[in-house]
């Protein structure tokens, strides 16, 4: 009997091949996403992998506080202005003294798309040996919920609050994942909570391109706290962020974008924004509004992906020189 | 977890086994997940999307949440697909 039930173990255990290096009792919100994604990633990625990141809800954890700590990792915590060119400087020394590790610079979208993106393109265009993973809650969640370049249209933060002037994020979203694909570095990827499978696989396939070069991975990890919603809705909001289109799970070698998960009959985004409070006061109009957006984006995306299966990848692109 | 040292580079200043912080997080609940052993096939989703990864195996057969640091939130009872799994308010096991 007990054999027969081990038969249908979900694959993703397999994965999960090293210790959580993370005490069991830390201080992140009930049923944030973010909690999920940093326990995930050095049991699948192996403990021996030095972090770096910025002021965010990650860093009171992967900080620690006064002389103690809340995992046994190493961690390196930088300003939000510096965060790619701290994790540079530590990938070039393990490289120079031949020390085999994996630098992976893990922050928030804050950091990622807007306060440190100067330096996050900078080690792009150099193609910096180490992983870089923006966990995306579409805000500054850890100073109160204010908004950030990836948060969606219509989403109310402190800073874009609903009232009889405002309704909400009045500006469209930016693609952060897009942005970092054109940069034709080694490995970039979108993935989120629902798709473990899809994230595991992700996250190896970056640690084996990282002695290419830059990997990025925007991973897409709910905030509960921020958002409004039920902390029992976690992966059920990544599931339907999946099935709308809103986030839709692809890859790109050297900039090739290839999907990595194609949905055959998107549902209405109306079926994702329903399950959160700051999506709450929209009308119809404005859903209307943020459903083009995402088609928009999903049409580009899938006309990127046949487009670049068609073209020939310039020869420089293909092995890009080391980082100097 | 008291000694882990897993670069052989560790310098001589390092805490690396130091003992780690730990808050109750199991304190904040105020429902509490209960597995129904008969209706678990044992497919383990409760225990991957749990995100303290709390949701331990016992014994081959079923998954039961360590309590002691359970915040409550609810994915593993959603995420069951047999539905094995009921958040049941904390004050029903006052005594
Ligand atoms: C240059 C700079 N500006 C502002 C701050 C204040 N600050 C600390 S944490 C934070 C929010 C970070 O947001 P994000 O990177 O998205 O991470 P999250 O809190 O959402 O996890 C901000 C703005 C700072 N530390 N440095
Ligand atoms: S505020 Fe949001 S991102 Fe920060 S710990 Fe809480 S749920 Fe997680
Ligand atoms: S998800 Fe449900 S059926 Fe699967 S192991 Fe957990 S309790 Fe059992
Ligand atoms: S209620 Fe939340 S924290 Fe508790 S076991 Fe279930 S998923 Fe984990």
């Amino acid at each position: 009997m007990a054999e027969k039930k081990q038969a249908r173990l979900t694959k993703v255990l397999d994965y999960l091949k090293h210790d959580d290096p993370f005490s069991k009792g830390v201080a992140f919100c009930p049923g944030c996403g973010l909690e999920l994604l940093l326990r995930f990633i050095p049991r699948v990625l192996g403990n021996d992998i030095v972090i770096t990141g910025t002021p965010s809800c990650s860093a009171p954890v992967l900080l620690g506080q006064n002389n103690q700590s809340w995992h046994t990792l190493s961690y390196f915590g930088t300003l939000m202005t510096g965060a790619a060119a701290n994790a540079t400087g530590l990938a070039r020394y393990y490289r120079k003294a031949g020390i085999d590790n994996t630098v992976v610079c893990f922050n928030g979208d804050g950091t990622a798309n807007d306060i440190g993106f100067g330096n996050l393109s900078g080690a792009a265009e150099r193609n910096e040996p180490f992983i870089y993973i923006c966990y995306d809650n579409e805000g500054y969640m850890n100073t109160g919920i204010q908004k950030s370049g990836t948060t969606p249209f219509g989403a109310t933060t402190t800073t874009t609050p609903y009232g009889s002037v405002h309704k909400g994020k009045n500006l469209r979203r930016m693609n952060l994942g897009l942005k970092m694909a054109m940069n034709k570095i080694p490995y970039t990827a979108t993935a989120t909570l629902s798709d473990l499978e899809d994230l595991a696989r992700k996250l190896l396939k970056a640690k084996e391109a990282k002695e290419r070069g830059f990997c990025f991975l925007h991973v897409f990890a709910p905030c509960p706290t921020g958002w409004g919603a039920d902390p029992a809705n976690t992966i059920e909001i990544c599931r339907r962020a999946v099935k709308t289109n809103y986030f839709p799970l692809w890859e790109a070698e050297n900039g090739r974008i290839r999907m990595t998960k194609t949905v055959k009959k998107p549902k209405p985004v109306s079926t994702y924004t329903e399950l959160m409070k700051k999506f709450n006061h929209m009308t119809e109009a404005d859903i209307k509004i943020l459903q083009d957006d995402v088609e928009y984006e999903y049409c580009l995306l899938g006309g990127l992906s046949v487009l670049e299966a068609e073209c020939q990848l310039p020869v420089s692109a293909k092995d890009q020189g080391e980082a100097s | 977890m008291s000694s882990n040292h897993y670069f052989k580079h560790e310098g001589p200043w390092s805490d690396a086994g130091d003992p780690l912080m730990c808050t109750d997080t199991g304190d904040w609940r105020t429902k509490r997940p209960v597995v129904d052993k008969e209706k678990c096939i044992f497919c383990g989703f409760c225990a991957i999307y749990c995100p303290i990864q709390v949701m331990e195996m016992q014994s081959d057969t079923h998954f039961e949440a360590n309590l002691d640091f359970c915040k409550g939130c609810g994915i593993c009872a959603k995420e069951c697909p047999k539905g094995a799994i009921t958040m049941i308010s904390e004050g029903e096991f006052v005594s």
